[in-house]
């Protein structure tokens, strides 16, 4: 069976939670990393040498990177569907994943650390201003593409939906001001519907 | 016949270049970003919105983000060969060294190289550069490991997943700064530099 490594509560673990759910794979999950530590240890280093969550282990397979992960088993998995057959289908759907990675998440980090995983008294609201306006450009950027599309990847939902789908519950669920972005939030109520997101996704912020 | 827009300094837009070359594909370079501006104008924005080097147009299909172009066309071009295998634990396996670069490899070498080449000696920040130096060695040492037990990042042969972290390890080996003893991460890079197209698209352009 397939092993994952990783706590719920990280976004990059909660898209392979995510994924496994949506292609109806059983899995075996340890908790690695936060508070249950052990991805500085040797063991896990030796799967992952980033130290970093989550990793799978799938037959002679170790594989990290979450992205990478989400890509892995849509492709093996549910080829034409999750993951489109066509080049530039699957290519559309990869940018955005990329995008995610070089875009999206770095707003996210400072705002979210900031405002939920350090004390009122060490937050540096300028950052975690600065951080939001910016990552709020980012989802206008979303916002215009939603506008012609159904979901990231097109007219329906793929695995471009998964890395970016955690990133938007934790826009939503912050305390920040937000902006009124129509299309995205018809995208993201959509995404709410599907249970594997609400089980693995829509668990609060911690 | 494809239409790459981004200047050939860009090390996002190299990796294009490169591919390109490796899977004999023909293109058009146009030089955007950078000194040559372009990339804040509206009809750029409508094919990119991001306002990044590069994007291609291939025959009306408009991609950006420079690991997706290098899929792209590897897939439709490569697919069966050591650069884009059929089996999808190998595909998986050099994939997850193309978001590395972009989640670990990246952000650690930026302040680096901009620091050192992109800015002017009175203005340099040394401690952060020292800093972000540190960080980039401890990334560095995740592919020395790696590549003590596989030639290539991709496997046992040169796969597209070797294509986004050679530009920076070739920075790594050319700029001025402290450099920790990596034999395989050198063995690897010297093997990258024998590849004509690396050498004409990254070396011969060099550090700017």
């Amino acid at each position: 069976m397939l092993q994952l490594k990783g706590r719920t509560n990280s976004s990059n673990v909660m898209k392979a939670l995510w994924v496994l759910d949506e292609i109806s794979l059983e899995y075996d999950r340890e908790d690695v990393g936060g508070q249950f530590g052990k991805n500085r240890e040797t063991p896990y280093l030796s799967l992952n040498p980033n130290g970093r969550i989550p990793t799978i282990i799938d037959g002679d397979l170790v594989l990290w990177e979450s992205n990478s992960i989400v890509r892995y088993l849509a492709s093996k998995h549910s080829l034409g569907t999750l993951c489109p057959a066509d080049p530039a289908d699957r290519a559309r759907c990869e940018m955005w994943m990329d995008w995610q990675l070089t875009e999206l998440v770095m707003d996210m980090v400072p705002v979210f650390h900031g405002l939920i995983r350090k004390p009122p008294e060490e937050r540096d609201m300028e950052a975690i201003d600065a951080a939001r306006d910016s990552w709020a450009g980012k989802w206008k950027i979303l916002d215009d593409h939603l506008s012609r599309n159904a979901y990231v990847g097109g007219d329906s939902f793929t695995m471009a939906d998964i890395p970016i789908g955690p990133i938007a519950y934790r826009w939503y669920e912050l305390p920040i001001e937000r902006e009124d972005f129509t299309n995205l939030k018809r995208w993201y109520d959509a995404l709410c519907e599907r249970p594997a997101f609400r089980t693995h996704v829509m668990t609060g912020l911690s | 016949m494809l239409k790459i827009l981004g200047r050939a300094t860009s090390s996002n837009v190299q990796k294009v270049v490169w591919i390109c070359e490796e899977l004999n594909v023909p293109y058009e370079r146009t030089d955007i970003g950078g000194p040559f501006g372009g990339n804040d104008k509206a009809e750029y924005l409508s094919l990119n919105p991001n306002g990044r080097v590069p994007t291609i147009d291939d025959d009306g299909f408009v991609l950006w983000e420079s690991n997706a172009i290098v899929r792209y066309l590897a897939d439709k071009h490569g697919t069966g060969t050591p650069l884009r295998p059929d089996d999808v634990r190998a595909r998986a396996s050099a994939d997850r060294w193309m978001d590395w670069t972009l989640s670990t490899l990246a952000s650690t070498h930026v302040p680096v190289y901009q620091g050192l080449v992109r800015t002017p000696e009175a203005e340099r920040d040394m401690a952060k550069i020292a800093a972000a130096r540190d960080g980039w060695a401890k990334a560095n040492e995740v592919l020395e490991t790696w590549l003590a037990d596989h030639e290539y990042l991709s496997g046992d042969e040169f796969g597209i997943g070797d294509i986004p972290a050679s530009p920076f390890t070739f920075r790594w080996f050319n700029l001025d700064i402290e450099r920790e003893d990596f034999p395989n991460l050198k063995r690897w890079h010297e093997a990258i530099c024998a590849r004509p197209a690396f050498r004409e698209h990254v070396i011969d352009i060099g550090m700017h």
